[in-house]
């Protein structure tokens, strides 16, 4: 399957999640969204963010150190 | 002499060519003869000031010796040096410095154009903002929602600018109970900032302000008055205004490789220099710098870029002092490239503070060697409340 991946390292909030929104804009269900940031507020943001829009989850880790690493599949886009 | 090219006669290109000394040939382009002051179009829309006096003829704002070149940029070529204009002009070059701003599209999202056609806004020209206003001025009951498409967009603070603006419209009309202002922003909260955003949010609850978050605006429907989301909401609404997804400029520069994926031109974001090129500039909107686009940002860049042309290592810091006001106090939302925003109060000296701003504005342009060491003292001065994380 498609995968998009954003590389918001360094970018302070709400950057992370912003650069999630304009990568969803041209996405399809089906793809996958990979979003590697280094704000902490990001996985709280993307937490409510998946919730709000009812895409899937996959994957939210701590990968070398101090980046988080987002997998979301989209499912939800109409 | 060394010729310079500036292509934008707004804020930015405008400073910068009334910086530099008589040692350079200063050209500035711009298709449009008349400069207006952005901020301007809220007072238009929601307080049903003049259109006027947010208005200049450009040439009366440019120093005598600034050549001042009324056509439109088609090409910009690098490596020939060589600007092209609708007119067929050539005007070659030994810098060339992009001020031309971000672009409006409001083609993307389907129906924004008509619902900009119907209602007018508060973001792109004084004259949509006046229709906004007289839209405003026939809605007796209902909800007026101020949405956005993009998460990146000029002047962060302008939406909620709009809904404070519009909420006291609304109030002093006697109003506030019949119509409901409704704010839907793209992030997780009120604001960008969750900074700022805890500080504004009891503000909007205490007037009754609808806010809707995680709402990117991605479809108008203004037949049956509802907007949908991106993320899969709708709101209805009676009057509308959405800020427009925005771009870089729209006309070729040759290599096609200095604008990034939304057609900004990339640069170095403390010198400004265009990546790969000594004698290319870039300043405000029309970048990628990695800092809100403001006009405080173009400014201070329009300094640095004067400043390196004259030899000086100059840089920008990536500081913002953007203003945003409610209907009564204000407060600066103020940061770097190397710090986030502050926790700052609101105030009504800070309110004042914007107002003296408002005032000053056509004279900073005009002459900006005579304001910059009083902006240059103030900066000096808020940056210490950065550098130790402290509000002011």
């Amino acid at each position: 399957m498609p995968e998009i991946t954003v590389d918001a390292r360094g970018m302070a909030c709400p950057g992370p999640i912003s650069a999630l929104t304009r990568a969803y804009r041209n996405a399809q269900n089906g793809d996958l969204i990979i979003v590697l940031a280094t704000d902490p507020g990001f996985e709280p943001d993307v937490k409510a963010w998946v919730e709000r829009t009812k895409n899937e989850l996959v994957e939210l880790a701590k990968v070398d150190g101090n980046v988080i690493k987002a997998v979301i599949k989209v499912t939800a886009k109409k | 002499m060394e010729r310079v090219v500036i292509i934008g006669g707004g804020g930015g290109g405008a400073i910068l060519a009334n910086l530099l000394p008589e040692e350079f040939k200063v050209t500035v382009v711009d298709k449009s003869e008349v400069h207006f002051f952005q901020p301007g179009n809220l007072w238009i829309a929601f307080k049903g000031v003049r259109k006027e006096k947010f208005l200049r003829p450009l040439r009366s704002l440019l120093k005598p010796r600034v050549e001042f070149v009324h056509d439109e940029v088609v090409s910009v070529d690098l490596n020939e040096r060589v600007v092209k204009t609708a007119s067929g002009k050539s005007l070659s070059y030994d810098y060339v410095v992009f001020a031309s701003g971000a672009e409006l599209d409001y083609g993307s999202v389907p129906g924004h154009r008509e619902l900009l056609e119907r209602f007018g806004d508060f973001y792109s020209t004084p004259e949509n903002a006046e229709k906004l206003h007289a839209s405003l001025r026939g809605l007796k009951e209902g909800r007026f929602v101020i949405g956005i498409a993009d998460p990146v967009y000029k002047c962060p603070p302008g939406p909620h600018k709009a809904a404070f603006l519009s909420w006291e419209f609304f109030a002093r009309r006697g109003l506030s109970d019949k119509v409901k202002v409704v704010l839907a922003v793209p992030v997780p909260h009120a604001y960008p900032s969750k900074t700022i955003a805890d500080i504004i949010e009891p503000e909007l609850n205490s007037r009754g302000i609808e806010l809707h978050t995680f709402f990117t605006v991605n479809e108008v429907d203004v037949a049956n008055k509802r907007i949908v989301s991106l993320e899969g909401e709708e709101l209805s609404f009676d009057v509308a205004a959405v800020v427009p997804p925005h771009r870089g400029p729209s006309y070729a520069v040759n290599p096609a490789e200095v604008k990034d994926g939304s057609g900004y031109i990339k640069i170095d974001k403390y010198t400004s220099r265009v990546e790969g090129f000594d004698d290319a500039y870039a300043i405000g909107d029309c970048t990628n710098a990695p800092t809100s686009k403001s006009g405080v940002t173009a400014h201070l860049q329009a300094e640095v870029v004067a400043a390196r042309l004259q030899g000086i290592d100059a840089r920008y810091s990536g500081r913002t002092n953007c203003p945003l006001i409610t209907d009564g106090k204000g407060l600066f939302v103020i940061s770097d490239y190397d710090h986030p925003p502050i926790p700052v109060r609101l105030s009504k000296f800070k309110r004042l503070m914007e107002d003296f701003f408002v005032a000053t504005y056509w004279s900073a342009v005009r002459s900006p060697e005579l304001w910059s060491p009083i902006f240059r003292a103030y900066f000096e001065a808020t940056d210490e409340f950065i550098r130790r994380g402290e509000g002011w």
